[in-house]
């Protein structure tokens, strides 16, 4: 499979009368992006507006981020089986405009799924979305049923998030890369003599699909991720858009579509390839509530990765608490086939630092890299609010409580509230430590 | 920032063996080796030594902890030292008891040295700053020096390093902080794995400590003639939770009479377990300690006797250090007690 993705660097974003990009700058007609965001009639009210890395801004509660991204050849849209028909992701050509996100924030109403980014000050770094020029949507739906509820589907404001970045990035659709990023990972019995003869590597990913009720889940091709077993897929579809992040888990652990389809880690894998691994590709499994569902998994993804003839795997988790029993299940099971494990994940250490960090935990778990704690404390200065600050303490935001937020805009919060902080996919420069 | 320093009878000049059990002395300066320690800080000053003997503080711990704190419920400081007591038992566990109590009652940073071999070291760890030390007093310029270097960090507000870099064992305390060079988890990911592919070291960033695999005990063979305790960790307790057992991550254990119970009334016991729903255990206690079912089945003749105290601490947050600690004592009072079976109810 060979998916080009030919990347255009934006420096900065501004509005303007046409949408377009030229020079590194992209410039995007407000009124005429704003129209795609209103082609659902539960979205009531929305405005965009840009902010910058450095910029005293507090955007709560953040919903979603997005790449901006166009299928250009080979596929279905950019979010095939979610925005677009269902169509194979992972072949031809798809544009990306690159370090720049969108980021759909609520305006009045957020929950126990929805995050926190500040755009300077103390924790700017604590998210990549700190580090780059984000176009924000901010939107009000008519999703009354939900409002009240700490759970949310959000659904209106994610699609609206999806479609907004495919539309701003169809001004890139016939324009020349200024770069182009080749993945191309053939069959296993195609791959040469060499390649064959390095170890063969799995990526094992658990999206979080907890949830019973449909439309929170992960999405893998628009499909609920808590209605599969474990099966194989190419990389290649994951760095094309297969998946769609969720609606639940606290914040800090979730993983965003953003980084579903810029996978660092999947990167990663990709460059060793060749050199010093075989990669074999990738192992989609799942998270569930209950002890069969989670055995079932595990046995099934293990079972895959012994007929690939996998020697190691990478198993990251989206997610803590509950489905560290399948992280470290899924752990423990490769590990017995014989497969060297790395596992990736967050950690819940508790307000004191003292508790358990994994809910459970098996010696043969020796390879772990820590992305974050959720229970650590941040003091956030006050600052400007896009959207509802007031949402991390009235909502049932996982990281915040009645009475976390003081009367000059400072706040107390955990990490679980900051937007996908923990960064899973491989992207945090935070992780913990014994003290 | 001011300081008090605890060594034993040897370091205090008191005497060796022969003077193990010489009880609390006060100074009013720094003496012996407290002078090196104080000489080692420029932004702490010792102002008080006290020096106990080991014997003293390890047989008489109440009474000696008793005397300590009535003397430094008089003193203003804020930060102690204790040792460092090298590979030696009883000075090493005494300065554990000492800094225990003390990081307990007055909340200020506790600081020792122990060798990896000293007994106090399994024992106190969580409760103090104990810095990897020496064998022998040889090492005393080093261990000292180790301990004062962390007391300025802390004087002057530095910010402090994980265990292994700072020097002292982990206290069963993680806390998140930037990695090192700002290197990403994807490529701390690669270079791990890599490493464990080619058989090389690599540094696992969560230890997961070794867990004891406990062979479960043969069956009984008579039952009828067996006396038979309840353990719990259903968090059960008298209403007025005597022993302060923690809703959470609890850190002690109680035990309590039922001699002459045929239940648990509600109203009299409650649970203070903060990892479920407590209604309907509280509306009915004996969901968590089963006496009411015990008692029927000890009529019926089915076993002799159940046993006059029931043992409960909280499972949720629990960590396995403490539940082992719990476990162990438990296990040693029932076995005194001739107790010849256990029923363990968990929730």
């Amino acid at each position: 499979m060979r998916l080009e993705i030919g990347r255009f660097k934006v420096k900065d974003i501004v509005f303007g009368d046409k949408t377009f990009y030229r020079d590194g700058i992209l410039t995007v007609d407000k009124e005429d992006a704003l129209r795609c965001v209103h082609e659902d009639s539960h979205i009531t009210d929305a405005d965009l507006l840009i902010v910058h890395p450095g910029d005293k801004v507090r955007l709560c509660p953040v919903k979603e981020s997005v790449e901006f991204r166009c299928k250009v050849s080979g596929g279905e849209g950019a979010y095939p089986g979610a925005t677009s028909p269902l169509g194979q992701a992972g072949m031809g050509r798809t544009h990306v405009l690159e370090d720049v996100s969108v980021l759909a924030v609520g305006k009045h109403w957020g929950g126990f799924q929805d995050g926190l980014i500040d755009m300077g000050g103390p924790y700017q770094h604590h998210t990549i979305w700190g580090d780059m020029v984000n176009l924000v949507l901010v939107a009000d739906t008519d999703e009354l049923e939900e409002q009240r509820e700490q759970q949310k589907k959000n659904h209106a404001i994610r699609w609206a998030a999806m479609r907004l970045a495919e539309h701003v990035a169809e001004c890139v659709r016939k324009l020349e890369p200024e770069a182009v990023d080749v993945y191309d990972l053939p069959p296993l019995e195609e791959r040469s003599k060499e390649v064959k003869a390095l170890p063969g590597v799995v990526y094992v990913l658990q999206p979080q699909t907890q949830m019973e009720a449909m439309g929170y889940n992960t999405l893998i091709y628009g499909w609920d991720g808590n209605k599969m077993l474990p099966t194989f897929m190419h990389p290649n579809e994951l760095l094309d858009g297969c998946l769609v992040s969720g609606s639940f888990m606290p914040s800090s652990s979730k993983i965003s579509t953003y980084e579903f389809s810029t996978n660092p880690m999947l990167k990663r894998l990709y460059a060793a390839h060749g050199k010093t691994i075989n990669f074999l590709g990738v192992i989609m499994s799942t998270l569930n509530p209950k002890m069969e569902e989670k055995l079932r998994c595990v046995q099934i993804a293990g079972q895959i990765a012994v007929a690939l003839g996998a020697k190691a795997a990478v198993v990251a988790e989206e997610g803590y608490g509950n489905p560290d029993v399948d992280y470290t299940a899924m752990l423990t099971e490769l590990e017995r086939l014989g497969i060297k494990t790395v596992g990736i994940s967050d950690e819940a250490t508790g307000r004191d630092g003292a508790s358990q960090p994994l809910v459970s935990m098996n010696s043969a778990e020796n390879a772990l890299v820590s992305t974050g704690n959720v229970s650590q404390l941040y003091e956030l200065p006050p600052m400007d609010v896009v959207g509802e600050l007031e949402a991390l303490a009235r909502d049932g935001n996982s990281g915040g409580w009645e009475g976390c937020i003081n009367k000059d805009g400072s706040c107390v919060m955990e990490n679980n509230g900051m937007f996908c902080a923990n960064h899973i996919s491989g992207y945090s420069r935070r992780t913990c430590a014994d003290f | 920032m001011k300081a008090i320093h605890y060594i034993n009878q040897f370091f205090g000049q008191v005497g060796g063996e022969d003077a193990a059990d010489c009880k609390p002395i006060f100074h009013d300066k720094p003496i012996g080796c407290s002078m090196m320690l104080n000489g080692l800080m420029p932004d702490v000053e010792v102002t008080n030594t006290m020096v106990v003997g080991d014997n003293y503080i390890t047989n008489h711990t109440e009474e000696a902890l008793k005397e300590i704190m009535a003397w430094l419920d008089t003193k203003q400081f804020d930060i102690f030292f204790a040792g460092p007591a090298f590979m030696a038992g009883r000075y090493g566990v005494g300065c554990g008891i000492v800094c225990r109590a003390v990081a307990e009652r007055y909340q200020v940073p506790v600081i020792t040295s122990m060798n990896e071999e000293n007994p106090g070291v399994e024992e106190y760890k969580q409760s103090c700053y104990i810095f990897k030390g020496g064998r022998k007093a040889t090492f005393m310029k080093d261990d000292m020096g180790q301990m004062a270097k962390f007391a300025e960090k802390l004087a002057t507000k530095a910010v402090l390093q994980p265990a292994p870099e700072e020097g002292y064992f982990p206290r069963g305390i993680r806390y998140e902080l930037p990695q090192k060079d700002g290197i990403m988890a994807a490529d701390r990911v690669m270079d791990m794995l890599l490493k464990k592919i080619g058989g090389e070291p690599y540094q696992t960033e969560l230890v997961i400590p070794q867990t004891d695999l406990i062979p479960p005990a043969p069956a009984v063979k008579d039952l009828s003639k067996c006396t038979i305790a309840l353990v719990s960790s259903s968090g059960v307790v008298p209403s007025d939770n005597p022993d302060r057992i923690q809703s959470a991550s609890a850190q002690k254990w109680g035990k309590y009479n039922i001699a002459g119970k045929n239940c648990l009334p509600s109203g009299e016991f409650k649970t203070i377990h903060a990892g479920f729903d407590p209604e309907a255990m509280c509306a009915v206690p004996d969901r968590g300690i089963p006496v009411d079912a015990m008692r029927a089945y000890e009529k019926e003749g089915k076993f002799a006797k159940l046993f006059d105290y029931y043992y409960v601490t909280v499972g949720t947050g629990t960590t396995q250090n403490f539940a082992k600690k719990f476990g162990r004592e438990i296990a040693d009072e029932l076995k005194q007690a001739k107790v010849d079976a256990v029923v363990l109810t968990s929730t």
